[in-house]
């Protein structure tokens, strides 16, 4: 059954700020953040470990009140309707090792299913049909204590589906998990909302690839601030003004500056196999890594190379990561540990510093 | 470009001990440290439990278990005792009050390493860490014990004072018999560690609701131990099992040194020590010789146990289980 | 290069629309919107769900019978003793085993109710509760109901094998009183135990030390092994604050009729037990919802091992 189109946002944060009191000194784990997200969007929350993404998550779901400033959930106040939004939602954390291990998996949800209001019988039901779901049918009698850190966060995640929620916060779901539960766990995620549309996510992570390919929409957080917000195409956008392509040709007589001349073409420089400057690799073919203006400029690029002789061998776009989104919005990566002055408004981007410097290494480089 | 066949440089911190000759695995490191090594656990655990049980600077928690606890378990007996009046009842009254004051000790002691048991895999989900470290795991909760012990004789401490002071117990400092009163308290405080080991023994296989266990298991022993009535009023079986049991002879000399003149918990008309060995009461020397002996069983018993146990939680993965319901 | 782990297309595993009730809501603000019959019947349904694992462990786990039924009685045993040694009359031994009958439930209150949500919240459940739209009087409710099976059948071991082994006879002239002023000092208990649960969320650590001081103290206080009129103005304050003090002393007068000193009658000290019922249940609600609030803006429902 398909929703009808909501008009009430799923999240309307204002001004939220959030401190919490500590030895030597209080800590301001949110700062003022704005937040809007649609309904049935799959939204992210992507910073660094100590950034504020559990903070504001604790908040939205009624768990810790802000210091000041109002959220709203599909309309219902975090403060005054904490009720109505428990009614509606679920969470589900990474790392999570709760619940009673003398149960069953299946006991365990059912248990969460009487939380919810659930007739027993439907309940049980339920259960059992999450259970294949999620793909935990040979651990349904297994008890939790016995479960391993994958099958844990599944039957996690169902939980979180048992009562069917319009909103679904995800605070670092795949945290501590292999590759392939991880795996599991986003593609149980995608299925889920690709099944019940109109769905909302809220997905907190510092994977980057977690919210590049899952989320619509990202918030970039880093001490307590919102930096950026848009869709990971449009962030990518904001730190590479050019498009940068990889072209591997048969041949190239006179070299990449044959290609410079062209219009469009920022830079040509030789690449080797494997991406660094060169020479010409044992299977002699010509690497060329190209900057131009625009993705259009290419065209020109590909339209000269028959007259010079050359074919193309290989063609790839070489895309920034979200991390130098953060790098070019914060000056330091996730795992950087040297101190970074955060940005003047939280808006804007920060001058970068260090990365860029003469001297320095590239981001590639350090990898 | 960096040599990709040269190591990169190591931090600081990083740097290993390194011992002149044996540059790269010191076996030394693996042998252990032996006796010292176990004393060196051992007091390192006894001041961790002193460190986050004693609570000196807390004024509640110092309440809570050096005053309210023992001082009520006391004054519940005196009630009993004042409840049914006359002679009998005041001839009890120092009886009853040294017996529930020692009884303060063997409760933290049982409590000790059961608790830490506990909290560690529970609560603070450390066990794993203090498992797998050198230091031998039996000798480290034996350790936190023991601190719990030493916040028990607080209590002990102090409802003596108050027996002393406001309910009449005639104690007379130049009257106790110190020398038998420390070997007493050492050998004692031996016996309930050992009867502490046995607990943790038992809740290493059990889940949460183990926290109870404890107080059951000093109830218990509170039957046959002598500590709030002489061991003749129970049935002969009773009686033998109480005289087989450490406590009772630790609070029959413990009592014999601070009050010379009191009633024997283990003999008397009627008891089995009468009937067994044709004395009225124990000598001296025949309780120490007592504690010593059951103390030792007990303690090879509740090393065993422990071990045994140990051996069982390993094989079956239950050092790091959380088990709450 | 991107990598295909990542696509969304074609995700592994299909998940059926049927899967979900609550499709027939519109809107989630039709979803939020439930009535009073649905809020009742959740409470209920969650009573039954948090009382579930502790019912279930019992079975799965039975060293409880060891140190939850035979070591207890061995405890009432030895105050069995102590009057006896004392050449008592019969009727306190009565007192002590009704007194050790009783202390199941008080041990229940303490351990299995007041300390339990400062545990919960160590094993990080607390968060899942707040998160879930039933009240949390039904979990606490649910977890005494659970913890009551236990209770019981320490209770009625003391009681029956004591009173047959220890030759204690009942004299019971009004049942239907005695029964109704056993439900209230139940009913008062868990109220306690409920006001005692919200306040142990704030305080923390210090909660797991406070139950410390609900045992020997209380149990002095109380009366448990003798008439709590022998002690007076204590005695008076316990039963008027304490549950177990009052329903002890009103259950001793029913369960050995014409027997000892006390300070009210039965009747009224069920009506006592009547007013605690109410004011704790009150307080119990008002309490809980107070410090649910004052935990969120402090964090504590979150942060651990404070």
């Amino acid at each position: 059954m398909t929703a009808p189109v909501q008009r009430v946002p799923a999240i309307e944060a204002r001004d939220i700020r959030r401190t919490y009191k500590a030895r030597p000194r209080d800590v301001v784990a949110l700062d003022g953040v704005d937040l809007d997200v649609a309904a049935g969007e799959f939204f992210g929350l992507l910073g660094p470990n100590g950034a504020g993404k559990t903070t504001l998550i604790k908040i939205l779901t009624t768990l810790l009140a802000p210091s000041s400033g109002t959220a709203r959930v599909f309309g219902f106040d975090i403060e005054g309707d904490t009720r109505k939004i428990r009614r509606i939602m679920n969470m589900v954390a990474g790392g999570e090792q709760s619940g009673y291990g003398i149960l069953t998996v299946r006991e365990q949800l059912w248990m969460f299913s009487q939380f919810y209001g659930m007739p027993g019988a439907v309940g049980w039901r339920r259960v059992d049909e999450l259970i294949e779901a999620v793909g935990l049918e040979e651990q349904r009698l297994q008890r939790v204590n016995s479960l391993s850190t994958g099958q844990r966060q599944k039957m996690n995640f169902a939980r979180g589906l048992l009562n069917d929620p319009w909103i679904l916060f995800l605070d670092e779901p795949t945290l501590g998990l292999d590759v392939s539960a991880a795996r599991s766990v986003r593609e149980l995620v995608l299925a889920w909302q690709a099944a019940v549309s109109g769905r909302t996510v809220l997905l907190t992570t510092h994977y980057m690839a977690e919210a590049d390919e899952l989320c619509e929409r990202i918030a970039i957080v880093d001490h307590g601030r919102i930096l950026a917000i848009g869709s990971p195409t449009d962030l990518k956008r904001r730190v590479q003004r050019e498009s940068v392509f990889r072209l591997e040709l048969d041949r190239l007589d006179g070299g990449p500056a044959r290609l410079f001349r062209l219009p469009g073409v920022v830079s040509a420089v030789l690449a080797s196999a494997d991406g660094h400057e060169g020479t010409e690799d044992a299977r002699q073919t010509v690497a060329v890594n190209l900057v131009l203006t625009d993705d259009g400029a290419l065209g020109e690029v590909v339209a000269a190379l028959a007259p010079l002789g050359s074919h193309i061998v290989a063609l790839a776009k070489s895309e920034p990561t979200l991390e130098d989104v953060f790098v070019e919005l914060v000056g330091r990566g996730f795992e950087d540990e040297a101190e970074a002055p955060p940005p003047d408004d939280g808006l804007t981007p920060a001058v970068p510093q260090g990365a860029h410097e003469a001297g320095e290494p590239e981001l590639e480089d350090v990898v | 470009m960096s040599d990709p066949t040269t190591p990169p440089p190591v931090p600081a911190g990083f740097a290993p001990l390194r011992i002149p000759g044996w540059e790269d695995f010191d076996p030394a490191r693996a042998r252990g440290g032996g006796l010292r090594g176990h004393w060196r656990g051992f007091t390192t655990a006894v001041r961790i439990g002193w460190a986050t049980e004693a609570n000196w600077t807390d004024p509640l928690l110092f309440f809570i278990y050096s005053v309210a606890k023992p001082v009520s378990a006391a004054l519940i007996l005196v009630v009993m005792l004042e409840v049914i009046g006359g002679a009998t009842s005041r001839q009890y009254r120092s009886f009853v009050v040294v017996g529930s004051a020692l009884w303060a000790m063997v409760f933290s002691g049982i409590a000790g390493l059961a608790w830490s048991i506990l909290e560690d895999r529970e609560r603070y989900r450390m066990i794993k860490y203090v498992y797998v470290s050198p230091a031998d795991f039996l000798v480290v909760m034996t350790g936190r014990a023991v601190a719990r012990v030493a916040v028990g004789a607080m209590g002990t401490i102090i409802t003596l004072a108050v027996g002393v002071v406001l309910l009449g117990v005639p104690f007379d400092p130049f009257r106790v018999d110190w020398p038998l009163l420390a070997v007493v308290t050492v050998l004692g405080m031996v016996a309930i560690v050992s009867v502490g080991i046995v607990l943790g023994a038992v809740v290493m296989q059990t889940r949460q609701e183990a926290w109870q266990y404890p107080e059951a298991v000093a109830g218990a022993l509170f039957l046959v131990s002598g500590a709030v009535f002489p061991l003749a009023v129970l049935p002969f079986a009773a009686q033998v099992v109480g005289l087989l049991t450490p406590l009772a002879w630790w609070i029959e000399g413990s009592r014999r040194a601070l009050l010379p003149d009191s009633v024997s918990s283990i003999g008397g008309e009627g008891s089995a020590w009468l009937d067994l060995t044709g004395t009225v009461a124990p000598s001296t020397p025949e309780i120490v010789v007592a504690l010593l002996v059951t103390g030792a069983a007990g303690t090879l018993a509740a090393g065993l146990a422990f071990r045994s146990s140990e051996r069982r939680a390993k094989d079956r993965g239950l050092l790091d289980q959380t088990t709450g319901s | 290069m991107a990598d295909p782990a990542f696509s969304r297309a074609g995700p592994g595993r299909r998940l059926r629309p049927e899967l979900f009730v609550g499709q027939a809501d519109a809107s989630p603000q039709a979803a939020a919107d439930w009535s009073r019959r649905r809020i009742l019947l959740t409470d209920l349904r969650a009573v039954r769900g948090r009382a579930y694992p502790r019912i279930t462990g019992l079975f799965r786990e039975k060293s409880w019978l060891f140190f939850e039924i035979l070591l207890p009685f061995l405890t009432t045993s030895a105050f069995v003793f102590v009057y006896r040694a004392l050449q008592a009359p019969p009727e306190y031994i009565g007192f002590v085993v009704l007194g050790g009958a009783m202390t199941a439930f008080w041990l229940n209150v303490v351990w299995m109710m007041a300390a339990q949500l400062y545990w919960e919240k160590d094993q990080g459940n607390l968060e899942l509760y707040f998160a879930a739209p039933m009240n949390l009087m039904s979990v606490l409710l649910g977890m005494a109901l659970g913890g009551m099976v236990m209770s019981s059948t320490r209770a009625v071991a003391v009681l029956v094998v004591a009173s047959l082994l220890y030759g204690v006879s009942f004299e019971v002239d009004q049942w239907l009183l005695l029964l109704a002023v056993f439900g209230l000092t139940l009913a008062a208990l868990y109220g306690l135990g409920m006001i005692l649960a919200s306040l142990f969320l704030m305080w923390g650590r210090e909660a797991w030390h406070t139950t410390q001081l609900m045992v020997e103290p209380v149990y002095f206080v109380s009366g448990l092994n003798f008439p709590v009129a022998r002690l007076g103005f204590i005695g008076a304050l316990a039963v008027a604050t304490i549950p177990l003090a009052v329903g002890l002393d009103a259950m001793r007068q029913l369960a050995f009729a014409g027997s000892q000193v006390s300070l009210l009658p039965p009747l009224a000290e069920a009506g006592i037990l009547v007013a605690m019922t109410v004011l704790f249940t009150l307080a119990a609600r008002w309490s809980l919802r107070t410090l649910e609030r004052r935990a969120r803006i402090e964090g504590r429902l979150t942060m651990r091992w404070q």
